[in-house]
């Protein structure tokens, strides 16, 4: 327990630091990934937690970012509501439309009740772009950051602050609540909707509850956002958003507290990072989301959990062959396939062709990866990223080897360890 | 996450030997664009367009003996996307920002860049619109460091509606079909107020949803009712081909003016049934001089394809951003931004199509029009059929040109 | 008046080509509750397969290989990806689905390119089947509704009056005691996944050469194929029918009427006030086309969750 609360004030002060370990543009990523790990966690504590899984969860962080924006050009930022607590108002936004949706959807559970949160959104989504008093029409409302307190919020470290302050309270939040009693009932209502029911709750009551609460808490991420951005436009509605954070959590892994706030940050530094440097990047994504559902169900703080068990069990000198070949497996498969993906983006785009056409009878000309030409027909194009994968198919081997080897050893172990007999105090 | 072009590099090299000024800073221009997701084909052309340009400005020397360094984002195709890698191309010490393929992505810079202008005086930066034509980016969202080098909804519609007239192919009763948000609904404005100019009566007026109907059947079921001789609309891709496909179908013999009907894979996807309608556009090489086929074959030399839709447009306006880069002299070695944009409010441009300039009132850049129907005796095929874009009229700047908005009240540093 | 009964005609072969999209993701979700994100990815590489085919093998043979096609990848992504997954959860396999329909869009804009490609009907079928008044209605779109027909008549017949149609049909109800009874379950499953993804790229390779061919297909039809299952009843196969035609037909009558709610309200003496209030009130029906599936949906949600034809409750 304590060994926890060292580590996460560690983490906090980290983090803090952040502003002067990086750059400008790395620094305005990391408020993204804040807010994106504050939005997992609230939406955790519906799916996770209460285990309704909810498609359209979106519709509360838009909602509570443009009661944001409303709020603050009204307000002004000054008086009663100052630029730093205007999360407030999208707190206000979220709870109470999340209040109103979570009543009417669930009612129903299951399948029906993510397909009536799905509905809601999508509902949400397309009336949108017709009010456009509330919502601005295409580009949306913009408003800005007015100073409050000695500060002028102008420059991205302030922002930064103010969205690490947030982040970290509502995160605090989030897990006293796991520690009451409604949130145990919470748990109750993942395992065992109609025991609860029968020791005399108010399933219906409860269920709503949670689900504004998990509203609420996502509308502080709309209204962090809107303090970010200093905008607000519907496509924030979109679904790819609510399936964005669905994927985060689950990415992240739900048994654990952090897991999905973990899963954002580095699903949005993911596409943060890779979306200048390739055109295919939204392929890649699609490629990870499959194989962490395929090769890792509990999400990667699963993955970590196996690996700290393996390294109690069989100490960290014999497990760290086993990491280093894993790690090397899945970066040498990563580049292979990268290179080949990239190869064939290229080989199809629509110049390289229109390059084709315009000399049809010449050999086909070399396409530029890593600033190094590759000939389409040069045997060595090819044999790269086959190489590549298949020393990460070897490394895979050899890896899973080593583990039943380990495995094997300890059943050994077992078997051959003295047998130590309890003598009882017989009287002699 | 920057990309730098092979060339910028190479002569950076050279110069770097032998250069003696160690101070000086090179300019940086940021293409915040829509490269991935469903838009991504109109961000890639403007992305070929502006290095078209920038390898020509650096093969003539760059600006102040450095070359230009091009900086490449993806915005994600959203506002917030934009916002984010708005504030990426911020910290790299970017100074001029291009974007131009959607309206809403472009109120969000233009917006950006004013409020981060506001708060570092000194570090100003410049939004170069090549293509965002909604009409409040030079109205209520006007801004001195915004300058747009397309066309706008009024501006195309009255081109379109005298290049129409010219061909007699209006008649007098017009329906408007367009998109429903703020560059459909200007649209539907614009053609409201040409009435009088192209003599016609618009019978019926229609919004829809954008990009999400498969089905415009009872649309033009409706047009079929109203009993209109001319449909003028500004959709675009999927909306405009689906509209004239499903009045091909039901046999609608009404003649469509559009706006975007040059957008690569409409005439392929369209075939026979685009032939006899008009569209609006900046560049036909058949209607300008000697230069406009020189342009064409330089550019399809160095890109692989012809310069259609919005690359000629964005083109020049980037060799109007060059013409006033070489006019604005460094201060402390590098580029005052306020220098180049009060350079810029008076650059002129001689294109092939006509001469271009900047209004200063509204920085619209007042630029020659060309409307065009699509024929089989066109000089230059289109997507591999056998038709292409055949002039009409070509409108110079003055005539083209539509009043400033009352509603831009510009704020000028100094 | 005719306008009305094009209207009605045009609503009701929208509809039946959202069926032929929908008729296999209904079977789906009610045989193994996997909400597969994918199914408009097939709608969308049954189209660009025959696009691909029809260079090669003439448009009628590319319409009947495409499909067979895309069930082959159905198949091979039911047995490797989707019964790893199937343990973990319903969740899982979800997003496993959605994964793999970013991959599916990603991979064609690879291999295809981003613009819409030059996927046409052959001019054999390109006339027009009969006209009303000034206006026409073409063919193609009456063998479209006809082959949606004659999928949904063999369907019918299959599930109903076979062996194989009573084996699939109680592996959808009871699916463990239909193992218990020696039944292989897998391959039942194998089997409708596979189906389900050919029927969609059926509709594909259709709707492909009316309506436009380009990547972003999918998403287009992607949610409304949802709001038919949902509307329709999870399984039920007539109620997919009835919702698609409810929403093909709604849609396109909707955009013929310009009045809104404040119009409605006029009636019994509140328009004015309507009118001030603006916002939803003074929104024509005819823009809100695109939305009232939605508002459906959540309307038979509430009301009767099971859908038009499912189970109450």
């Amino acid at each position: 327990m304590k060994k926890t609360l060292y580590c996460c004030l560690a983490g906090t002060l980290l983090l803090a630091a952040l502003p002067l370990l990086l750059s400008q543009g790395l620094l305005n990523a990391a408020i993204q990934m804040l807010i994106a790990a504050l939005f997992a966690s609230a939406y955790n504590l519906l799916c996770g937690q209460a285990g309704m899984l909810s498609f359209g969860h979106a519709a509360y962080f838009g909602v509570g970012a443009f009661a944001t924006v409303h709020a603050m050009n009204a307000i002004g930022g000054t008086g009663l509501l100052p630029t730093p607590l205007m999360p407030l108002a999208g707190a206000v936004g979220g709870l109470l439309f999340g209040g109103i949706a979570g009543w009417f959807a669930t009612q129903r559970s299951g399948t029906y009740f993510a397909m009536i949160t799905l509905a809601i959104a999508e509902l949400v989504h397309s009336l949108a772009p017709h009010l456009k008093t509330i919502f601005g029409g295409e580009a949306g409302i913009s408003t800005m950051r007015m100073p409050a307190l000695g500060l002028n919020f102008g420059s991205t470290t302030q922002v930064y602050y103010l969205t690490l302050v947030w982040v970290v309270v509502a995160m605090a939040l989030l897990y006293l609540y796991t520690r009451t009693p409604l949130g145990r009932l919470t748990l109750g209502l993942r395992e065992n909707r109609h025991r609860l029911q029968f020791l005399g709750y108010n399933v219906h009551g409860l269920s709503t509850l949670v689900f504004a609460i998990s509203a609420m808490f996502s509308g502080i991420a709309g209204g962090l956002q809107v303090l970010s951005n200093e905008s607000a436009n519907y496509v924030v509605f979109d679904p790819s958003l609510s399936a964005a954070a669905v994927l985060n959590t689950y990415i992240g892994g739900v048994q654990v507290f952090l897991g999905p706030a973990f899963g954002a940050a580095l699903m949005t530094f993911f596409g943060y990072a890779i979306s200048d440097l390739t055109r295919s990047w939204l392929l890649y994504q699609g490629i990870l989301f499959v194989l962490v559902m395929m090769f890792m169900p509990t999400g990667l703080s699963g993955l970590i959990a196996i690996a700290a068990r393996l390294c109690t069990r069989h100490g960290l000198g014999r497990v760290l062959p086993v990491f280093l070949l894993a790690v090397a497996s899945v970066m040498l498969a990563a580049s292979g396939l990268a290179f080949t993906i990239e190869l064939l983006q290229r080989l199809f785009s629509q110049e390289y062709r229109s390059l084709l056409q315009t000399h049809p009878d010449a050999a086909w000309p070399a396409v530029m990866l890593l600033d190094q030409p590759w000939r389409p027909g040069a045997p060595l194009t090819w044999s790269v990223p086959a190489l590549l994968l298949a020393a990460s198919l070897w490394c895979y081997r050899l890896c899973r080897r080593r583990l039943q080897m380990l495995c094997v050893y300890d059943e050994q172990m077992a078997m051959t360890a003295p047998v130590t007999i309890q003598h009882g105090e017989d009287a002699a | 996450m920057k990309k730098l072009t092979l060339s910028g590099v190479a002569i950076a090299t050279v110069l770097a030997a032998c250069t003696m000024t160690v101070s000086a800073a090179p300019v940086k221009i940021g293409l915040v664009e829509t490269l991935s997701g469903p838009q991504a084909s109109s961000g890639q052309s403007y992305r070929t367009a502006v290095r078209y340009v920038v390898e020509q400005i650096n093969a003539a020397g760059g600006w102040n003996g450095e070359p230009i360094q091009l900086l490449e984002y993806d915005n994600q195709g959203g506002p917030s996307g934009a916002a984010d890698k708005l504030k990426a191309a911020a910290a790299d010490g970017v100074q001029i920002v291009v974007q131009g393929a959607s309206s809403a992505i472009g109120g969000q810079i233009t917006e950006d860049i004013r409020k981060h202008n506001l708060r570092n005086p000194g570090k100003e930066m410049l939004y170069i619109n090549m293509g965002a034509e909604a009409l409040e980016l030079t109205g209520e969202k006007c801004n001195f460091y915004h300058f747009r080098f397309a066309g706008n909804a009024q501006v195309r519609t009255k081109s379109l509606v005298e290049g129409m007239k010219k061909a007699n192919a209006l008649g007098t009763k017009v329906y408007a079909i367009n998109q429903n948000y703020s560059w459909g609904q200007d649209m539907q404005q614009a053609i409201l107020d040409n009435q009088k100019l192209g003599g016609y009566t618009v019978v019926d007026k229609t919004l829809h949803d954008v990009n999400k109907i498969q089905d415009f059947s009872p649309y033009v079921a409706k047009i079929a009712a109203s009993g209109a001789d001319t449909v003028i609309t500004g959709n675009w891709s999927n909306d405009l081909l689906l509209l004239m496909k499903a009045s091909k179908s039901a046999g609608l013999k009404a003649r469509y003016g559009t706006v975007y009907l040059d957008q690569p894979g409409n005439l392929a996807n369209a075939g026979e049934l685009a032939e006899g309608n008009f569209v609006a556009h900046t560049f036909n090489a058949e209607a300008g001089n000697e230069d406009a086929e020189q342009f064409v074959q330089d550019y399809l030399a160095k890109t692989g394809h012809i310069p259609v839709f919005v690359e000629p447009q964005t083109v020049y306006g980037m060799k109007m951003v060059a013409e006033a880069l070489t006019h604005t002299p460094p201060k402390d070695g590098a580029l005052d931004v306020n220098a180049l944009a009060k350079t810029l409010e008076t650059t002129r441009l001689s294109t092939p199509m006509g001469e271009m300039s900047m209004r200063a009132s509204d920085h619209q850049a007042q630029l020659p029009m060309v409307v065009s129907s699509v024929s089989r005796d066109a000089k230059h095929k289109v997507d591999g059929t056998d038709m292409g874009f055949k002039p009409v009229l070509l409108l110079s700047a003055e005539q083209a040109s539509t009043p400033v908005q009352s509603s831009c009240k510009m704020k000028r540093p100094d | 008046m005719e306008q009305f009964l094009f209207s009605l005609m045009n609503g009701v072969i929208y509809g039946l080509l959202l069926f032929m999209v929908s008729a296999g993701l209904t079977l789906i979700f009610g045989m193994m509750g996997v909400l597969n994100f994918a199914h408009a990815s097939f709608y969308m590489l049954g189209a660009y397969f025959a696009y691909t085919l029809q260079g090669m093998l003439g448009f009628w043979l590319a319409v009947i290989v495409s499909p067979l096609l895309v069930g082959l990848i159905g198949v091979v992504v039911e047995r490797y990806f989707l019964r790893r997954v199937h343990r973990h959860g319903h969740a899982h396999e979800l997003l496993l689905t959605f994964g793999l329909s970013f991959i599916i869009a990603e991979s064609i804009k690879l291999f295809y390119g981003n613009y819409p490609v030059d996927y046409r009907m052959p001019p054999s079928l390109d006339f027009a089947a009969f006209s009303m008044g000034a206006t026409q209605y073409p063919a193609y779109r009456l063998l479209m509704g006809g082959i949606a027909i004659a999928m949904f008549i063999v369907i019918y017949l299959l599930l109903t009056r076979t062996r194989v149609g009573i084996v699939v049909r109680s592996a959808i109800h009871r699916p463990s005691m239909a193992e218990a009874l020696g039944h292989n379950v897998p391959l039942v499953f194998m089997g409708v996944f596979g189906a389900g993804a050919a029927l969609a790229g059926l509709a594909g390779a259709v709707a492909g050469a009316f309506y436009t061919t380009n990547p972003n297909m999918a998403l287009e039809l992607g949610v409304m194929v949802f709001v038919v299952v949902v509307v329709g009843g999870l399984g039920s196969l007539v109620g997919a029918m009835l919702a698609s035609l409810l929403i093909g037909i709604m849609t396109s009558m909707a955009v013929a009427v310009d009045s809104s709610l404040a119009d409605l309200l006029a009636l019994f003496g509140a328009g004015e006030w309507a009118r001030n209030v603006g916002g939803l009130m003074t929104l024509n029906l005819s823009s809100l086309a695109a939305t009232l599936p939605f508002a459906l949906m959540l309307l038979i949600l509430l009301v009767r969750p099971g859908g038009l034809m499912g189970e109450k409750g």
